[in-house]
């Protein structure tokens, strides 16, 4: 005997956070106003109190509600395929010296980077002239352009900084970082830069690209000539502030996993 | 009809809130490793500062008052 089916979907109960955050705000804010307006009818400072701090409260909510928040397993589920695509890259190209973060200098659009990885060791750069964002091999001397992966997130400190690091110096770079990924953008829990003549060692700690680096250590050659997203954003920040070409010397993870280590080291031209 | 609040008594509830907030701004700032709170820092930072301000402001216009006063 056929049995009858329950096409019918069950409901779904999505609870929309910032909305009902907001809807908390504002029935707050309404309670304070009609209670500030009734304080002032009946002549109620005990009213007027409530009122005054419902309405600075239900207006303070909505003022520091985030804009929007997104999971960081998505974060974690979206950078593992693009960089998966450079190691293919990489491993097809057969190239295995470290990469080259590129100073503004050598490029078109000053702005922009540029990780240029040569075919063989102790090649010179290629000449400005030759450089192009839009091309991926170099015949002289032999070897790839690459975007690095960090990019858009050096572009990002630029923006919640409000100025280009081309603009900048080293110095203001060991200032400003640990400012920058601790309160600023809350990317980590404490940073550290330490400057060894052409050395440069950061060291974050509990940074919430853990999960990507530790991915990005998977894909060796990856890790090892370009580096994860967030060394290569430093990297990114580093070659313009300076003025001068950036490799990723060694990126390292400490035995309790909470800090990674990184050493660049800043070449001459 | 008005708002049965003195001067004085705002100042008090400014002193209050912005000490509230100051604290708070500071209990959760990410140096204490709180990055995972879903609220705009910079800006209850900003509020607890601009409160604090406004306190202080209420108490220099009670200085003067006190000074200037015959």
């Amino acid at each position: 005997m056929p049995t009858k089916t329950n096409n019918k979907k069950p409901k779904e109960f999505k609870v929309n956070i910032r909305f009902s955050t907001r809807t908390v705000a504002y029935t707050i804010l309404i309670l304070g106003l009609i209670s500030l307006a009734t304080s002032a009818f009946y002549a109620s400072s005990i009213l007027a109190f409530i009122g005054l701090g419902l309405t600075f409260w239900g207006a303070l909510l909505l003022y520091i509600t985030p804009t929007r928040y997104v999971k960081l397993d998505l974060l974690n589920a979206i950078a593992p395929s693009t960089l998966a695509n450079i190691e293919k890259m990489l491993t097809s190209s057969k190239l295995n010296e470290k990469g080259i973060y590129l100073p503004p200098k050598y490029l078109r659009d000053f702005e922009s980077s540029l990780v240029f990885i040569p075919l063989k060791a102790n090649q010179p750069l290629p000449r400005p002239e030759e450089i192009d964002e839009e091309k991926l091999y170099s015949k002289n001397p032999e070897g790839i352009f690459l975007t690095p992966p960090g990019l858009a997130l050096s572009r990002l400190f630029e923006k919640e900084l409000g100025t280009s690091f081309t603009k900048t110096d080293l110095n203001y770079i060991q200032n400003i970082l640990p400012k920058l990924l601790i309160e600023e953008m809350e990317i980590a829990e404490n940073t550290e830069i330490k400057t060894e003549s052409d050395t440069i060692i950061i060291e974050i700690t509990n940074h919430i690209f853990n999960e990507i680096c530790q991915e990005t250590r998977k894909l060796t050659k990856t890790h090892e000539t370009i580096g994860c997203p967030l060394c290569s954003a430093i990297a990114c920040a580093l070659a313009k502030a300076t003025g001068k070409p950036v490799t990723i010397e060694k990126e390292e993870l400490s035995e309790d996993g909470k800090t990674t280590k990184i050493q660049y080291r800043i070449l001459e031209d | 009809m008005q708002i049965p609040l003195s001067f004085w008594d705002i100042s008090l509830w400014l002193a209050v809130t912005s000490i509230t907030l100051l604290i708070t701004a500071e209990l959760i700032s990410p140096y204490y490793g709180q990055t995972n709170l879903h609220i705009n820092k910079k800006k209850l930072k900003n509020a607890a500062l601009t409160t604090g301000i406004l306190f202080l402001i209420t108490v220099a216009i009670r200085i003067y008052g006190i000074i200037t006063a015959p």
